[in-house]
């Protein structure tokens, strides 16, 4: 048996445009692969292909090593549960998680009693007659998601299903799938463009760009080593400061510091990037920089500081190192031993 | 409380306003249908005369069969259609929208005659010639009923989920778009009928007897049976329309996606 789910080659092109290029992905079993990227990457064509709600020009899908992209799409054990509500209005919520399995050829009562099973495995037991009109947005995701699961689907996917439902809900359900997920052992593909969303759901984070995966790896590496600057600056915060190339070292903010890697080498207008949160700040009257403005976020404050020609950046300290900073001051800055990403400006 | 009452004031005002507007007319003419001037009291003679008349049946009968023909054609033609374009084919919205309003636009003498001199010959020697007539009458109508409903629930959206669960194309149409656009389907026939019961004008241009030019020819030699034969067939459509109103029950479904 081959893995659960693999992209070879596969390509969508809308008239001029190219969605997919020549994509290729290979999931394992019940692994959680985010698609992560802008609206326009690519992310819903790849799901809607997979799915077989959309066929590539070329390349080729596999399941559990069979081949299926010719198969249509009701012939392929897919669970999806989509952005806007999918809901039929005409069944309740018992009938609606039913119904991939009456489409199975189910027995009534069997179908009824795993129902039951997965209305109670996310969190509506009690639900099970209440029609979409007496849900609301989170429960609807909720029944759609026990929908998509009951007939134990190949692979789960996630069409951002949490983009339509608040701050709050959204909160809460994405942990609630996250460890659904986790207790079911579904291989699941997630799209989102919520880069928080994707990088505290998933074990593999595939940012995309361009129809094409720019970087695909665990949720910390993705964000301490990004493969290039697209990669970085999707994900999390990341500052742009002036650097010179001293020897095999960068200089940035005064630290030499190493280099990860670097394009265009011969350029001199570079700049480094650099996490808030690897910028050590200490107050000094003679400093490189000034600060701007700080941000009291709890636990951690935001400075936002600006070097003497100007440049802006942030750095992230905990409130209690920052507690004596204060706007107009005078500090200075520097950069934690490391490699890092140097880009032309 | 108060401010409640007096915020509905405007609202019953209008329904009283309305209510009078409409049935006035209405009940006026039931008390003169119900008249009998030679013992100036009231009674059932004249329904008694114009159910005994001999085409009454035939008439009613005919209108009836032919406003069926209107809806099954809209059914058959236009549900397929309206799902369609809902599901995706937007290229030619813009063109279909342009084509049903044509009915509203084109001048009745225009129509008939049009009709008239481009129907094939066995067509025109029918009367179930009429049935496609009302149902392009009943396009404008029809579609915008159709459009409006499709339009409230997320059909695309329903369709792939349907699909995505392993029903095929001809399951999902059966048991998911169809009972989920059920009710705008029956509003849809709901106009043609209505439309289709009614119609007039082409019909007489077209020199075709239906009930309704039936109505008028009657009208011409008794007028308190007339009269008492308009009164008949508005109810007759008001309880023909409430009784298929039945089977559109006020389900589960058109109602908001967006309340939380």
């Amino acid at each position: 048996m081959g893995s659960p789910l693999k992209l070879q080659g596969v390509t969508r092109k809308f008239k001029d445009t190219v969605a997919l290029d020549s994509l290729d992905l290979e999931v394992a079993e019940g692994e959680l692969v985010a698609l992560l990227g802008p609206s326009g990457c690519g992310k819903t064509t790849a799901l809607r292909i997979i799915a077989g709600l959309d066929r590539a020009n070329s390349g080729q899908v596999w399941v559990n090593g069979v081949q299926i992209d010719k198969l249509p799409a009701h012939k392929r054990n897919m669970g999806m549960v989509f952005q806007s509500y999918s809901l039929f209005p005409n069944l309740n919520a018992q009938e609606n998680v039913a119904f991939g399995l009456k489409m199975r050829g189910t027995s009534k009562s069997q179908r009824e009693n795993r129902a039951q099973e997965l209305l109670a495995l996310v969190g509506l037991p009690d639900h099970a007659k209440r029609f979409t009109h007496q849900l609301s947005g989170g429960q609807q995701q909720r029944v759609a998601l026990a929908r998509a699961l009951a007939f134990e689907p190949d692979v789960l996917l996630l069409d951002e299903p949490l983009s339509a439902l608040d701050a709050k809900v959204r909160a809460n359900l994405r942990d609630e799938i996250r460890s659904l997920q986790v207790k079911t052992g579904t291989t699941t593909i997630f799209v989102t463009h919520d880069q928080e969303e994707a990088m505290s759901m998933a074990d593999r984070v595939a940012v995309m760009n361009g129809g094409k995966i720019a970087q695909i790896d665990a949720p910390d590496v993705l964000y301490h080593s990004p493969a290039d600057q697209f990669v970085a600056g999707f994900v999390g915060q990341m500052n742009r400061i002036p650097a010179q190339v001293v020897k095999d070292k960068v200089r940035v903010l005064d630290s030499l510091v190493g280099i990860r890697s670097i394009h265009e080498f011969q350029r001199t207008d570079l700049v480094a990037l650099v996490r808030p949160e690897a910028l050590k700040v200490a107050a000094k009257a003679s400093g490189n920089c000034r600060v701007v403005a700080r941000s009291f976020l709890g636990p951690m404050s935001k400075l936002l500081l600006q070097t003497a020609e100007g440049v802006e950046f942030q750095a992230v300290l905990t409130s209690e190192q920052s507690a004596n900073l204060h706007s107009g001051d005078a500090v200075q800055v520097s950069v934690k031993p490391g490699d890092y990403l140097v880009v032309p400006s | 409380m108060r401010n409640l009452k007096l915020a509905s004031l405007p609202m019953y005002l209008s329904l009283v306003v309305a209510a009078v507007y409409v049935l006035l007319p209405l009940l006026s003419a039931a008390e003169f249908s119900l008249r009998q001037p030679a013992t100036h009291n009231y009674g059932l003679k004249h329904y008694i005369w114009f159910i005994e008349l001999p085409d009454f049946a035939h008439y009613l009968i005919l209108s009836l069969g032919l406003a069926l023909g209107a809806a099954a054609l809209v059914l058959v033609l236009l549900v397929p259609t309206a799902v369609w374009l809902n599901l995706g084919g937007h290229k030619l919205r813009g063109f279909i929208e342009f084509l049903t309003l044509l009915p509203l636009v084109i001048p009745v003498v225009a129509l008939a005659i049009g009709a008239q001199t481009s129907l094939p010959e066995f067509a025109q020697t029918n009367e179930f010639v009429l049935s496609f007539i009302y149902a392009i009458l009943a396009l404008p109508y029809a579609y915008r009923t159709l459009d409006t409903g499709l339009k409230a629930v997320p059909l695309k959206t329903i369709t792939e989920a349907a699909r995505g669960l392993g029903a095929g194309w001809m399951r999902t149409i059966l048991q998911v778009v169809t009972p989920v656009v059920r009710s705008t389907v029956l509003s849809a026939l709901f106009m043609t009928l209505a439309l289709s019961l009614g119609e007039f004008t082409l019909t007489s241009l077209l020199h075709w007897d239906t009930f309704t030019t039936w109505v008028t020819t009657m009208s011409q030699s008794n007028i308190l049976g007339a009269i008492a034969l308009s009164v008949f067939s508005l109810v007759a459509v008001f309880v023909l329309l409430m009784l298929i109103g039945l089977f559109v029950k006020p389900a589960s479904n058109q109602v908001s996606m967006e309340e939380n």
